[in-house]
């Protein structure tokens, strides 16, 4: 069919070629008067036919955001593009077309319904993102070896078994690592990431050029691992500590959130009774203000009316109000505990970390021992174990030897102080912000309940003027 | 006293008839109960009497049993048919006499020891006036019916089936106690054969039960129940879920200040606890003169009332708590209830106890520890009820004496057991069962209450149960009336009628092809007062309930795909049509319809509307829209439809003040025109279809009272595919098929008919056949069989020739009286000659076919007679 255009002139979607579609395919009749008054926005539109128009190029579709149906079958297409922005879209046709690859479709997660029959597509792909595609019309395209899966399939075999082992394990390998990365999303959350295990340890002597060479030492490896194994238990410890603190910590603000939300709730339920029984008065003196046909009595209605609706205001700000206080008072309540529990965190984690430092600076003492009795060895000449070259280019003279041990004691230290800042000033700033973001989410709902209050009242004001208004005109 | 006098009249007739010499001979005519004689036709016998004859008369005469008919009181002696009981009912075995021995001993020594105590009951006559021990009596029986399985299902089957009658002497226990075989025959008991025959059921299907000889209430012994509330009446107390309160949680706001004055509440509180009293004062003081009313008639012989109850005691099973059965009303006391007054003895189907403990505060106080053997003297050793270990301290001076005298009796008790029970299998056949209470009927007066009881079928309509409910204690206002129905084809369960408001409620079972559930109604008649309540999985429209009054009409839905949860529609007054078209119907004019919606989880809270109210006189629509989550206001809609001309003549389509709306959060889209004027035409084509639907309603309305009405006139009811007895039809296609099985067998047995079977009788038996012999036989055969063809042939001509002979005669009859015959005659002679051509016509093809078959037949005879295998041999070798 498509040949039979082939002899026109390609057309280009431009504005006005839309505009006319869209106004002979909007609304007929008495709707369709009303749309010419106002104009039709691109965005309402929800559906759109361009069938038989010779289009060479998918052009100027970018304002149809709300679009569920699009027809473009019978033009002369050549890539599919330009559908990026329509992601309501369910129904696409693009038959007849001379579509040559599947592309551009990856946003379009509604599809349901895609027709690509007729055209020149040889190979089937990036359909992945249409996970609600029902449809797929593909006929009449130059797929070739869609038939020959079955041969295909048995030659390759061995390779496509190879393939798929290879993602399986890719995908376990993965998984794993997910599995891993949630674990550490969780310590970091505890703010006590890596301190399950020697980690710590490891990273004091990761940087420590002496205390890895003094540890050649006669005597200072058993020290070294005497001293790791009890580093670890009080790194465990504080891991622990603060696994259960965390645990502490997100069953209070549990227990605050559903307090909240069931003041919250509770105060709803008894505004919208609140409203429900004024609507149900209101509505019947609205209906008194219109039959009444004297005016005083008119007037006395109506202020009677009004009069109703600020007391109406009054209920529902004093229940807010109420609510305000209410919360205030919870949060201010919960912020003192939850400021308790983590100031008590970071002391119980200070005092385990001082008791790291205490046994560096033990360690140091000791290390400082064997290498000042090594010095005096090796001076005399009794050293009998060979020491590597560095090590002995150490061993020259005392202050050498000191000062290399007391770098390796400062590297130490200056690591366990690191690690316990970093822990304190996390914990600390979750704290603030988690106390920040509740005060101002609570402001946030104070505020967007006050403008609901007041944007209904004004309604209901307003439309009692405007019955008077109309009254008086009448 | 009845039965004697109705004997002397026998006797008085009979002399009579003596003195009129004229006898009937007594054994010649069979006297019906107590049927007179007649004088003139004895009269006609006119045999003559002689001395002898009078005497003999006079001894038949006395030997004729009578029963009277207005009060089958006791199951007489004579009434029952002893001949038939099996030995064990006439005489003891020698365990049963042993038995008898030791009972007798025992009793002897319980007089001697409790002087100022009553005799014990132990051993009464049977119907065949065979003294037997009340525990051989019982007869431990399991029903093969699962509603006897357990004690309720037992006790009010006992009391349903038997009809009471009072004890002869109701300060003695009876003399007789017969077998439940012959109780259950006859339908009829005292307390003691209901509490035996309900102690069998019981112990039979695992319960730990005794029969208990004691004192009962006067209310009790008669089953005079008129003092009681019915249980049906009686509500079941509502149980109090009292709600876990929740402990407050750490963060729970504050509850905000009460301002109310604490004085105020606590002057509120006190004036309604005044009120409360002063009410529950006069409530107390009419019970107190109602109670004075009832207790006026207090019986004189209280506590001396001697009635048979049961025991289940607790244990077995999973009986928490050991209670009483009344066997004549199958209710259950607790052992402190008022009407049990003392206990003498109990017995079961192992061993027999008396009762050591004093009643004097009814039977309060009892203790129901068989084991121990202070408070219960039993009579045999060594059954298996545990005996108690531990004694109390102080009983001991007590309980030595007993010891010693226990001591004394062990030694001749030991190692025997009860004897088995005399009494045959109890057999309860399914009709009877089903019948259940005598005729399938019963009444019992309760107090404010009476309760009727039918057997199922046994009411065209299927009524099984009806409880009137009175204002008064006399009962002749009835307040109201509850009829129970089985069976119904309409599935009809529970018909309540309230006579004071006159309103019936009726409850369906699933089923009824309206799938109704309950209907409450005042009238039958339409657009009145009335609530239907369906079966809601059943409805496709998801209605559940629908109410009406003369005016409104209320729907209620659930699960429906469009969330419509409820509808209300206002009718106005029907307008009068001015042409009297009465095939259409004339809907009433609607004038308000509300219809409410669940929200749809699938649509945001703006556009999900909650509340539509068509306003149809003053076309108005107003929508109510769901309130969005955190938000207290919802979004509002009305649209007022008028169709206007403006200045210019034109048609006004949609303009600004037609809609009036309220959006929580306002957006550019519903603002404009062509999307009001849309929805507005949406509704509109909703409003119609709303208003057709509540037409439509009101049609279904008209259509199930039709039905409902129909179906009370025919009240059919059904008969399961499995009651073999009452459906006919499977009875009919069970008959047909038992024919055509009786069918198939008289061929088999004709088939294997033995044609040389009365031939070869003639020989002598067990002996082989000569050939000779064996010849002689065919050859008899086949000339037999001959003779039979013949005869038949004959038989046919014999026929053939009379029916010609008779067709002749009449038609020379004809032809003589042709002239004078009428029509009538005519007609008759013609129809006549046709018929009786007909059958000369048959008769003579018969004879044909004879002709032709007999030859044939002759020969297959003969080759089945060569085929015979009691013959061919012997003829093969002839041949």
């Amino acid at each position: 069919m498509n040949r039979l255009y082939n002899s026109l002139e390609p057309r280009v979607m431009d504005d006005d070629m839309l505009k006319l579609a869209v106004g002979e395919q909007g609304p007929q009749e008495e709707a369709g008067l009303l749309a010419r008054q106002e104009g039709i926005l691109f965005k309402d539109v929800l559906s759109l036919q361009l069938d038989f128009q010779n289009i060479l190029r998918i052009d100027n579709l970018w304002q149809f955001e709300n679009l569920r149906k699009l027809q473009l079958d019978n033009n002369v297409i050549e890539r599919i593009e330009g559908l990026e922005k329509l992601t309501h879209l369910v129904w696409l046709d693009l038959s007849f077309n001379n579509i040559e690859a599947i592309e551009g479709l990856d946003t379009l997660v509604n599809l349901e319904d895609l027709s690509l029959f007729n055209n020149r597509i040889s190979k089937i792909d990036s359909l992945d993102a249409l996970v609600k595609l029902q449809v797929l019309s593909l006929g009449n395209n130059h797929i070739g070896n869609m038939m020959n899966k079955g041969l295909a399939e048995l030659k390759h075999q061995f390779s496509i078994d190879e393939l798929k082992h290879r993602e399986n394990l890719i995908q376990a390998r993965l998984e794993d690592e997910q599995a891993r990365r949630e674990e550490l999303e969780e310590h970091k959350a505890a703010f006590v990431e890596h301190l399950n295990g020697p980690f710590l340890f490891d990273s004091m002597y990761a940087e420590d050029v002496e205390g890895n060479k003094l540890a050649c030492l006669h005597g200072a490896g058993e020290l070294l691992e005497a001293y790791k194994d009890k580093f670890v238990v009080i790194c465990v410890n504080i891991f622990e500590y603060g696994l259960k603190q965390q645990e502490k910590r997100k069953v209070e603000l549990d227990t605050f959130n559903e307090c909240v939300q069931e003041a919250i709730q509770e105060n709803q339920g008894q505004g919208k009774r609140r409203i429900a029984e004024f609507e149900e008065k209101h509505l019947l003196s609205l209906s008194a203000i219109r039959d009444e046909s004297e005016l005083s009595n008119l007037e006395k209605k109506i202020v009677e009316c009004s009069k109703d609706i600020s007391e109406l205001f009054n209920t529902l700000m004093t229940l807010e109000m109420q609510l305000v206080e209410q919360l205030e008072e919870t949060i201010n309540m919960f912020e003192r505990n939850i400021i308790d529990l983590v100031g008590l965190f970071i002391e119980n984690v200070q005092s385990l970390m001082a008791q790291c430092r205490d046994l560096e600076n033990h360690h140091h003492e000791k290390l400082l021992e064997i290498a000042i009795s090594a010095l005096e060895k090796m001076v005399k000449g009794e050293l009998e174990e060979d020491l590597p070259d560095e090590v002995r280019a150490l061993f020259v003279d005392k202050d050498t030897v000191v000062n290399a041990v007391g770098s390796s004691h400062d590297i130490h230290l200056l690591k366990i102080d690191n690690r316990e800042d970093e822990l304190v000033t996390r914990v600390n700033s979750w704290c603030t912000h988690l106390v920040d973001k509740i005060h101002k989410d609570e402001i946030m709902r104070n505020r967007r309940r006050v403008k609901e209050i007041n944007q209904y009242i004004d309604h209901m004001q307003n439309e009692l003027d405007n019955l008077e208004c109309s009254d008086i005109i009448d | 006293m009845e039965v004697l006098k109705e004997e002397e009249e026998g006797k008085e007739a009979a002399k009579q008839e003596a003195a009129a010499e004229a006898v009937a001979e007594p054994a010649a005519e069979p006297l019906e109960e107590g049927e007179m004689m007649q004088p003139q036709e004895v009269g006609r016998r006119g045999t003559i009497m002689t001395q002898e004859m009078l005497r003999d008369l006079e001894k038949k005469l006395l030997g004729i049993e009578i029963t009277v008919p207005e009060k089958p009181s006791i199951i007489t002696k004579d009434t029952i048919d002893i001949s038939k009981l099996p030995c064990s009912y006439q005489s003891n075995t020698p365990e049963e006499e042993h038995l008898l021995e030791v009972a007798d001993n025992f009793s002897r020594q319980y007089s001697h020891l409790c002087p100022d105590r009553v005799p014990l009951f132990l051993y009464p006559l049977n119907e065949c006036e065979v003294p037997k021990f009340v525990s051989t009596t019982i007869r431990p029986t399991l029903m093969p019916y699962p509603e006897l399985y357990n004690w309720d299902g037992c006790a009010q089957f006992v009391s349903d089936f038997l009809s009471m009658e009072p004890l002869p002497d109701p300060l003695k226990p009876p003399s007789h106690l017969y077998s439940s075989t012959t109780v259950l025959a006859y339908q009829k008991g005292n307390c003691f054969d209901f509490s035996t025959l309900l102690c069998s059921l019981l112990i039979g299907s695992g319960y730990d039960a005794y029969c208990v000889n004691g004192y009962g209430s006067q209310d009790l012994c008669l089953m005079d129940l008129t003092r009681e509330p019915c249980p049906l009446t009686v509500k079941p107390k509502e149980a109090l879920w009292e709600k876990e309160e929740a402990p407050p949680k750490k963060y729970a706001v504050r509850p905000p200040r009460d301002l109310t004055s604490r004085f105020e509440q606590e002057q509120e509180r006190k004036r309604q606890e005044k009120i409360k009293a002063e009410e529950e004062r006069r409530q107390r003081e009419e019970e107190e003169r109602l109670q004075e009313v009832d207790s006026t008639g207090t019986d004189p012989l209280h506590g001396l009332r001697v009635h048979s109850w049961v025991l289940v005691l607790s244990g077995k099973r999973e009986v928490p708590e050991s209670f009483f059965i009344d066997p004549f009303t199958a209710r259950s006391y607790s052992p402190q209830d008022e009407h049990f007054l003392g206990i003498e003895s109990l017995w079961n189907h192992k061993n027999y106890w008396i009762n050591m403990q004093d009643c004097w505060n009814c039977c309060k106080d009892l203790i129901f520890d068989l084991g121990d053997p202070v408070k219960w003297e039993y009579l045999l050793l060594g059954t298996d009820k545990p005996r108690l270990s531990l004694v109390d301290e102080e009983d001991d001076t007590l309980s030595e004496d007993y010891d010693i005298e226990n001591l004394g009796k062990e030694d001749e008790d030991k190692c025997f057991d009860m004897p088995h029970s005399w009494v045959e299998q109890l057999e309860i056949s399914p009709e009877v069962f089903e019948t259940r209470c005598p005729n399938g009927k019963k009444v019992i007066q309760y107090k404010k209450a009476k309760l009727e009881k039918w057997a199922p079928y046994l009411n065209s309509n299927g009524l099984v149960c009806c409880l009137s409910t009175y204002k008064d204690p006399e009962c002749t206002k009835i307040l109201e009336v509850k009829e129970w129905y089985q069976n119904r084809e309409d599935m009809l369960e529970l018909r309540h009628i309230n006579k004071d408001t006159g309103l019936i409620v009726d409850y369906f079972k699933p089923g009824h092809p309206q799938a109704l559930r309950v209907h409450s109604y005042t009238s039958m008649q339409p657009e009145m007062d009335r609530v239907m309540e369906f079966y809601k999985t059943v409805r496709v429209d998801g209605l559940i309930r629908r109410e009406e009054t003369p005016k409104t009409m209320t729907e209620y839905y659930e699960r429906r795909p469009d969330f419509l949860s409820y509808r209300h529609v206002n009718f106005g007054p029907r307008v009068k049509k001015i042409t009297m078209n009465s095939t259409e119907s004339n809907p009433r004019t609607v004038l308000k319809i509300t219809e409410r919606f669940f929200r749809n989880p699938a649509k945001p809270a703006d556009e999900d509307v909650a509340e539509r109210v068509f306003l149809i006189m003053e076309e108005r629509i107003q929508l109510r829209y769901h309130c969005r989550e955190n938000h207290i206001t919802a979004s509002k809609r009305e649209f007022l439809r008028r169709t206007e001309v403006d200045s210019k003549g034109n048609k006004i389509i949609m303009t600004p003040d037609m809609c009036s709306s309220f959006e929580v959060e306002p957006s550019e889209h519903t603002k404009k025109l062509l999307y009001q004027y849309e929805t507005m035409m949406q509704l509109k084509k909703e409003e119609k279809l709303c208003r057709h639907q509540a037409w439509e309603s009101e049609l279904e309305v008209l259509e199930i009272l039709k039905l409902r009405e129909e179906e009370e006139e025919a009240h059919t009811l059904t008969i399961s595919i499995y009651d073999t007895k009452r459906n006919e039809k499977s009875k009919e296609y069970r008959e047909a098929r038992e024919r055509v099985m009786h069918e198939e067998h008289l061929q088999q047995v004709e088939a294997q008919l033995d044609y040389l079977a009365p031939f070869l009788a003639q020989l002598p038996p067990g002996e082989k056949l000569t050939r000779w012999q064996a010849v002689h036989v065919k050859e008899e055969c086949l000339s037999d069989f001959k003779q039979r063809l013949i005869d038949k042939a004959n038989l046919i001509q014999a026929r053939f020739e009379k029916e010609t002979q008779e067709l002749q005669k009449k038609q020379q009859w004809y032809q003589e009286n042709q002239v004078t015959l009428t029509a009538e005659d005519e007609d008759l002679y013609l129809s006549y000659c046709s018929q009786a051509m007909f059958r000369i016509r048959i008769l003579e093809q018969r004879l044909n076919r004879h002709k032709e078959m007999a030859p044939l037949k002759y020969m297959a005879l003969e080759e089945k007679l060569c085929k015979d295998p009691r013959l061919a041999e012997l003829l093969k070798s002839f041949v």
